[in-house]
């Protein structure tokens, strides 16, 4: 695989009307695993559309589209196994899905039901869960990077072959997190991924307006690590690069900076407006010619993988198993309010348990 | 049994029994590793985990780089993973870089993840004043913490209790705050039990009996509390002195049952006193003890000023400052 640190441009394979111009072959992906990367892409594509429209119902309070960083998130989240960690922020649905999240998981996170994992204790976008090793994320960008790092020190401690990948955008490089969280990881070698989801925006404030670097991967060698940068939006680079980082990582090579160049079709979330700052054209120009969906749809029919009718099929698909896995979700209870005062700590404190019964009384149950 | 105990019994500094929980607890679990700032090679600066290194190796007394947000971090993502770290912060003023992490991920992935997640990890500190360090070595800090719901704070007072308490922290399912006196990390002296000990997290101890008035305090004050107690004994005063241990979740029951006794309450700590610890325990009697009460619920405290170096004895609670208080509730 001919793949480069630190290039002036992002690397791709496909070029933005679908026609290869990587080494395609040398990623090992069979037919029908070019498939399943479609399929994912369209399925998180729906889910978010379905769940941006929860908020326009007054069902939900918050939401923050993937939209546009499908390829990002589905490419770069199917290299990683079972065993593998995730730390991911606000904009990582994409990658949570792939790592086992159910759809109905999702939309009960979303409208804060007992299906979620966490029981709908976090607005949207921080849930989680054990047993898929997806860490909830936090508000408060960048603080899942470190501990990513944490977890990947502890994953060469019991000598796996395991790593961690974090996912973060270009706005969290400015935090004090990011440099700390890739200097510790290079010092210790750890196995971890930084992932860059570079959209240009942090809410409003554009790249150059963040950072003097030209690009945001070659900031891994001032902390003695590669750094890729890949075009997000095409799932076959993304996926080759980060296929790189992970070996390298489950080999004893260390942490990588991959710097996904990619761009968000929705607002910051449900609760900005993006035509304050978005230049004019510019979203319709990403949304017609750089689309990771239709870009590598196209590269699929070029193959002869895929037409019009198989197009249709999944669509019709897709739209009922949302539909269904909605459905999971909607008939999922919502908290009762004495479970208000469980898991603050591992069991309640004599505290808890006085401010439990005052919290009972004043519900009048038990 | 109790004989042959007696002869394996050591004097310990609190420095020492704390070296031994860790070495007890790092020998027993292998999950337990403990990462910092100079405590390797260095031993740490107060020589803590002093030849820890050549013991359990680098992979488990881990040298950090200087980040005290990369610390914590990290040991968030250890506990996660299923390690229970011990993050040493060389001065629990030095906490603040990693205090966003302590407060808004290790107290609370339990409580938003619905107990998906637990963090049982440790950030040992040393904390107080009394050693000519100004305001960058000497604060009291526990009332952040304290006020964070999902963590808990433990400070010792004696080595027996800082080793019993420190083998409980870890092995704790939750974040702990374990701050350490470092006034008298080696003035005081305990004969310590052969092996590992917990002593209870949640439960505080009565260092001294009396029937007239109640001292609380924790830590490096409650020395003082019992300087002032032998005080007032010359004046025919007998007075209790609790020693809190955990000021999260703190002893309602020991602290009740004395104030119900003596009807006198002079809460001690070195911290400045306006939204102060202490205000949690004056508030609670308030509430809970106003029928026994026979005089005013007393602070004494540290001023309500920044932790100063030249001026620090005059910033620091002494025994004059305990016996006013102690006699302003008295003479109600």
């Amino acid at each position: 695989m001919d793949i480069k640190p630190f290039t002036d441009t992002p690397i791709k394979f496909l070029e933005y009307d679908g026609k290869p111009v990587g080494d395609i072959a040398s990623l090992g992906l069979t037919n029908e695993q070019l498939l399943v990367m479609y399929r994912w892409m369209v399925f998180v594509r729906a889910v978010d559309d379905r769940g941006y429209i929860l908020v326009r119902q007054g069902r939900a309070g918050f939401y923050a589209q993937v939209s546009g960083q499908e390829a990002s998130q589905v490419g770069s989240a199917l290299v990683l196994t079972k065993a593998d960690w995730i730390y991911g922020d606000h904009r990582s649905q994409g990658s949570q899905l792939v790592k086992g999240l159910k759809g109905s998981q999702w939309f009960a996170h979303v409208l804060g039901r007992m299906l979620d994992p966490t029981q709908g204790r976090m607005m949207p976008h921080g849930s989680g869960s054990n047993e898929l090793h997806i860490v909830p994320p936090s508000s408060t960008v960048g603080n899942k990077i470190t501990e990513a790092v944490g977890t990947a020190m502890a994953q060469r401690y019991r000598k796996t072959k395991d790593l961690t990948i974090t996912y973060f955008g270009d706005g969290a490089t400015s935090e004090g997190d990011f440099h700390v969280g890739l200097n510790f990881a290079a010092v210790y070698g750890s196995p971890v991924i930084f992932f860059c989801q570079n959209n240009q925006y942090a809410i409003s404030v554009r790249l150059e307006e963040q950072t003097h670097t030209k690009t945001i991967a070659e900031k891994a060698r001032a902390y003695g690590m590669d750094g890729y940068l890949v075009d997000g939006n095409d799932i076959l680079a993304v996926y080759g690069v980060t296929k790189l980082a992970a070996d390298k990582a489950r080999a004893g090579g260390g942490p990588t900076l991959i710097e996904a160049y990619t761009y968000r079709y929705g607002p910051h979330s449900s609760a900005d407006d993006d035509t304050r700052y978005r230049p004019k054209g510019e979203l319709e120009m990403w949304r017609t010619q750089r689309d990771p969906i239709n870009r590598f749809r196209a590269f699929l029919v070029g193959k002869k993988l895929w037409d019009d009718a198989k197009e249709q099929k999944l669509l019709d698909e897709v739209k009922a198993e949302v539909a269904e896995e909605f459905a999971k979700a909607e008939a999922s209870s919502v908290p009762e309010p004495l479970t208000v005062l469980d898991y603050v700590y591992a069991k309640r404190t004599p505290h808890l348990e006085a401010e439990r019964a005052e919290l009972a009384a004043e519900l009048g149950v038990s | 049994m109790a004989t042959v105990q007696a002869e394996k019994k050591q004097a310990f500094t609190m420095v020492q029994a704390i070296r031994s929980a860790l070495i007890d607890e790092m020998t027993r679990d292998d999950s337990v590793v403990t990462l910092g700032e100079d405590i390797g090679i260095r031993g740490g600066v107060f020589l803590v985990t002093e030849g820890l290194i050549d013991m359990f190796g680098k992979e488990r007394v881990i040298d950090t780089p200087l980040a005290e947000l990369g610390i914590i971090g990290a040991a968030i993502g250890m506990a996660l993973y299923g390690l229970r770290p011990v993050a040493e912060i060389q001065f629990i003023d030095f906490l603040y870089p990693g205090f966003d992490m302590f407060v808004s991920e290790a107290a609370k992935l339990r409580y938003r993840s619905a107990g998906e997640f637990k963090v049982p990890m440790v950030v040992r500190s040393p904390y107080g004043g009394g050693v000519r360090g100004g305001s960058y070595h000497s604060q009291s800090p526990e009332a952040y913490y304290v006020a964070t719901p999902g963590i808990k704070v433990v400070v010792p007072s004696n080595p027996y209790d800082a080793k019993g308490l420190l083998i409980s922290s870890i092995r704790d399912d939750d974040p702990v705050l374990f701050m350490e006196p470092k006034k008298i990390y080696r003035t005081v002296k305990s004969e310590l039990p052969e092996g590992a000990y917990e002593v209870p997290l949640g439960k505080a101890s009565i260092v001294r009996d009396g029937k007239h008035a109640t001292v609380i305090a924790y830590g490096a004050m409650v020395p003082l509390a019992q300087e002032g107690a032998v005080a007032m004994e010359k004046e025919g005063v007998e007075v209790e002195v609790i020693d809190l241990r955990t000021l999260q979740p703190y002893d309602t029951e020991t602290i009740l049952a004395s104030v119900a006794k003596t009807g006198h309450a002079v809460l001690l700590q070195e911290a400045p006193r306006i939204g102060g610890y202490m205000g949690e325990i004056a508030a609670f009697l308030a509430e809970n003890a106003i029928e026994h009460l026979e005089g005013p619920i007393v602070r004494v405290t540290g001023w309500d000023t920044p932790f100063p170096y030249a001026l620090e004895k005059a910033y620091m609670p002494n025994v004059e400052r305990l016996v006013r208080g102690i006699k302003k509730t008295l003479n109600f």
